[in-house]
């Protein structure tokens, strides 16, 4: 499997790679992206089966990567990674057909149980 | 330094987010961040004290919309630098460059911010953090609602809550 990542911080990136080890899904494949303009490119040229994404990016955001996504008619799987965890973010990520939201601060755990709703 | 002033104080709400909220979270990110061993200490600090690092890191972010605030991070430089190392598997402080740094820092007030705004009213919107090597400072149309003194291995931390002066106008 591989999973594309989104975060426009290096830190974070690097600690969703190290949290997806620690839930026990270490053997993806990971190929990261700095922005949402970027992961959109990354989508076609990569094909990822899961996008990680950061919601607030510059460039692009992660709700309006999500869409652009889904306008051009791609189906991947795609959960956001955010400090923003709100009914009401929770809403817009799934009516913009989000598989899931995992809020900053995160577990294994609930990578874990995020990521067996897609695998 | 970082120096922050507001926005639109017109349709500002003066609703400040409950100081235990405010600790809560913080702890809660540190801890996700660092580990459940990494407890931040209580800090006692007279009202209106600047703070008192010899040398920092500060962040924000601010929320517009149904609740308006900023919402800072300040660091002393050891914490910063260590939290980095710590966040980026840097193996020693002195490897860890200035840009680390800000990534780092921006991220702690990115994942505060972003809790305390799940906290209040909405629909809201959390902008792109901004850090800097320095303490902050702010504006004199901002006043402080909110103020977190906590200590990690002995050096100061500090997260503040500011909401736009006056309120409604």
């Amino acid at each position: 499997m591989k999973i594309l990542i989104a975060d426009d911080s290096r830190v974070m990136r690097q600690i969703v790679i190290r949290t997806l080890r620690q839930a026990g899904h270490g053997g993806h494949d990971i190929v990261e992206a700095e922005n949402g303009r970027q992961a959109l490119e990354m989508v076609q040229s990569e094909a990822p089966d899961l996008v990680l994404s950061d919601w607030n990016m510059p460039e692009m955001n992660g709700i309006d990567c999500l869409s652009a996504l889904r306008a051009s008619g791609s189906n991947v799987a795609f959960g956001f990674v955010t400090s923003e965890g709100s009914e009401e973010m929770r809403q817009r990520a799934a009516s913009a057909g989000a598989a899931f939201l995992i809020a900053k601060p995160f577990t294994p755990e609930a990578f874990d149980d995020a990521l067996r709703t897609v695998i | 330094m970082n120096m922050l002033t507001f926005f639109d104080p017109a349709s500002a709400d003066l609703e400040a987010p409950d100081l235990e909220d405010v600790r809560s979270v913080t702890e809660d990110v540190w801890m996700a961040l660092l580990g459940e061993d990494e407890a931040l200490a209580p800090r006692a600090v007279p009202a209106g004290a600047p703070f008192d690092a010899a040398g920092a890191w500060s962040a924000a972010v601010t929320v517009t919309g149904g609740w308006q605030g900023v919402i800072t991070i300040e660091l002393d430089e050891t914490v910063a630098r260590t939290v980095t190392a710590r966040m980026l598997d840097i193996p020693t402080v002195d490897e860890v460059h200035d840009g680390d740094a800000a990534d780092a820092v921006g991220e702690l007030v990115n994942m505060v911010g972003g809790s305390i705004k799940s906290l209040m009213p909405g629909p809201s919107t959390l902008s792109l953090p901004s850090v800097a090597a320095g303490r902050a400072a702010f504006a004199s149309d901002v006043q402080e609602v909110c103020r977190v003194d906590v200590a990690w291995r002995g050096g100061p931390v500090r997260v503040c809550v500011h909401v736009p002066q006056g309120g409604p106008r």
